[in-house]
């Protein structure tokens, strides 16, 4: 997986999305962390714009983890897949 | 004449500052808070100067959810029921109103998802827009907040939307469909879009080498109005009510009036008629006469015609003897739009409160169609101030004058 896209992703949930810093490990669910299903269509929304990927929002639910989450992003920043970073 | 209504507490996020006190302190020392606005700039809009609210710094509290307008409107809420010493946690949640105004609701956010729409295509909107820009969303998302489960509404009238939410708060109580509500306006409309729609119209101030001196209530000079933003808060209660809790009103609302002038989309009545004819209901529901008025916070948006009739209004109303004290607050904070109203109700409770007129800022000299009001310049005013009205007129043909008197 991309190294750099989970502590960007926990970084991104308590700066933008005021997730409590304790609460946040990889096998933590959006819906441990409290976010509601605006919110985790919000979060997919705002990681497509950030690393400029087609990340599928339509996918996105509250029963994902943490590190799926990251999986899914750094998936798409594979060589040849999709091109900026934030 | 029917039973006044307590203003129990105000709250005030304003290009003044955040709180009651600075913005207060602010208006009383006329201090101007125009500039030149980075957004407005960058975006290439046709005038370039705003009064923005000053930053927050630390503000928490899923903010991400929410338009500026939203914001400032929860954290004025805040201060209000601080000030009315209310708590949530303790009243009796179905009977606790929220009606709020707005002009734009939240136009920050359709414009920012609209240039995604535009550049990115309908994938990159945020699925919170909706509940961020519909008009209503600044009363719904302060009840969630509150947990009030009252009736909950958003008023629009323009330039009066915040002082139409009082008066149908009031109206709320008086119905018996509340016991508490909390009443306010809130606007953000210090966007490309609104600067550059105002701008086409001729409405702003093109001052723009002199920020500070753009925004000038009833002066002779005056060319325009300048766009700020910014949100105000009004706790209402039964007198009874507010008796009952032991808490001392701020000011009680005697009494309102709300016409519509019928005349033109924009301008107003030439002479002040509905302006004239809301006066009247005001005074009349708080079984007062003209003559007992003793500060009239204006409208006074700077711009030629506004201030003009506005001025022919209060001539025609009380004469060009020792009539009643005039302030416009515009001057300082700018036109606030939808939030105006709230705002200036605010303002002038606390005129009431604390027997002090504020100055209009950017006031130099009255030309003829502004002379002969007695307007407060150069420096706020020590006056006993036992019965004050708060005029706000909008787009639509909008009058809305709220009376207060002393509690």
């Amino acid at each position: 997986m991309d190294d750099r896209v989970y502590p960007r992703l926990v970084t991104l949930l308590g700066d933008k999305f005021e997730v409590a810093a304790d609460l946040i490990r990889p096998d933590a669910t959006l819906g441990d962390l409290e976010l509601d299903s605006l919110a985790v269509v919000e979060l997919y929304v705002t990681l497509q714009e950030e690393w400029e990927i087609p990340l599928d929002d339509s996918a996105a639910t509250a029963e994902l983890t943490v590190a799926e989450v990251a999986r899914s992003v750094a998936a798409l920043l594979a060589p040849g897949k999709a091109g900026g970073t934030p | 004449m029917t039973d006044p209504v307590a203003v129990t507490g105000i709250g005030l996020v304003t290009p003044g500052g955040i709180g009651t006190e600075a913005t207060w302190a602010a208006v009383c020392a006329g201090r101007a808070t125009a500039g030149t606005d980075p957004v407005l700039a960058e975006a290439g809009a046709p005038v370039r100067i705003a009064c923005r609210v000053p930053p927050q710094e630390g503000v928490r509290g899923r903010v991400w959810r929410f338009d500026p307008a939203t914001r400032f409107l929860l954290t004025a809420a805040r201060e209000a029921l601080a000030t009315a010493r209310l708590d949530p946690e303790q009243w009796e949640p179905g009977r606790v109103a929220v009606v709020v105004g707005t002009a734009a609701g939240g136009v920050t956010t359709l414009e920012a998802q609209h240039r995604k729409l535009l550049a990115s295509g309908p994938g990159a909107l945020s699925p919170l827009t909706l509940p961020a820009f519909l008009p209503n969303m600044a009363a719904g998302q302060l009840a969630l907040e509150l947990g009030a489960t009252g009736p909950s509404l958003q008023t629009s009238t323009a330039c009066a939307s915040g002082a139409t939410a009082v008066i149908t708060a009031a109206l709320l109580l008086r119905a018996g469909l509340c016991d508490v509500a909390v009443a306010g306006g809130t606007d953000a409309m210090v966007t490309p879009l609104c600067a550059s729609a105002f701008a086409k119209m001729g409405a702003l101030s093109r001052r723009e080498g002199d920020p500070g001196s753009a925004s000038r209530p009833f002066d002779r000079d005056r060319d325009g109005f300048v766009l700020g933003e910014g949100s105000g808060v009004l706790v209402l209660e039964r007198t009874a009510h507010a008796a009952a809790r032991t808490v001392r009103p701020l000011a009680l609302l005697a009494g309102y009036g709300a016409t519509g002038d019928a005349h033109h989309p924009t301008a107003p009545h030439p002479r002040g008629a509905g302006l004239r004819a809301a006066t009247a209901r005001a005074l009349a529901g708080a079984g007062r006469t003209p003559d007992e008025v003793g500060h009239i916070n204006a409208h006074g948006t700077s711009t030629a015609l506004n201030d003009a009739v506005e001025a022919t209004a209060i001539r025609e109303l009380y004469g060009t003897g020792t009539g009643p004290s005039v302030t416009s607050a515009k001057g300082v904070l700018g036109h606030t739009m939808g939030a105006a109203g709230a705002i200036e109700a605010a303002l002038t409770v606390l005129s009431v409160a604390r027997g002090t007129v504020p100055p209009t800022a950017g006031f130099t000299a009255p030309d003829a169609a502004t002379a002969g009001i007695d307007l407060v310049r150069a420096a706020a005013r020590p006056q006993r101030v036992g019965l004050a009205l708060s005029h706000s007129l909008g787009f639509g043909g909008h009058n809305t004058v709220l009376a207060f008197t002393a509690a």
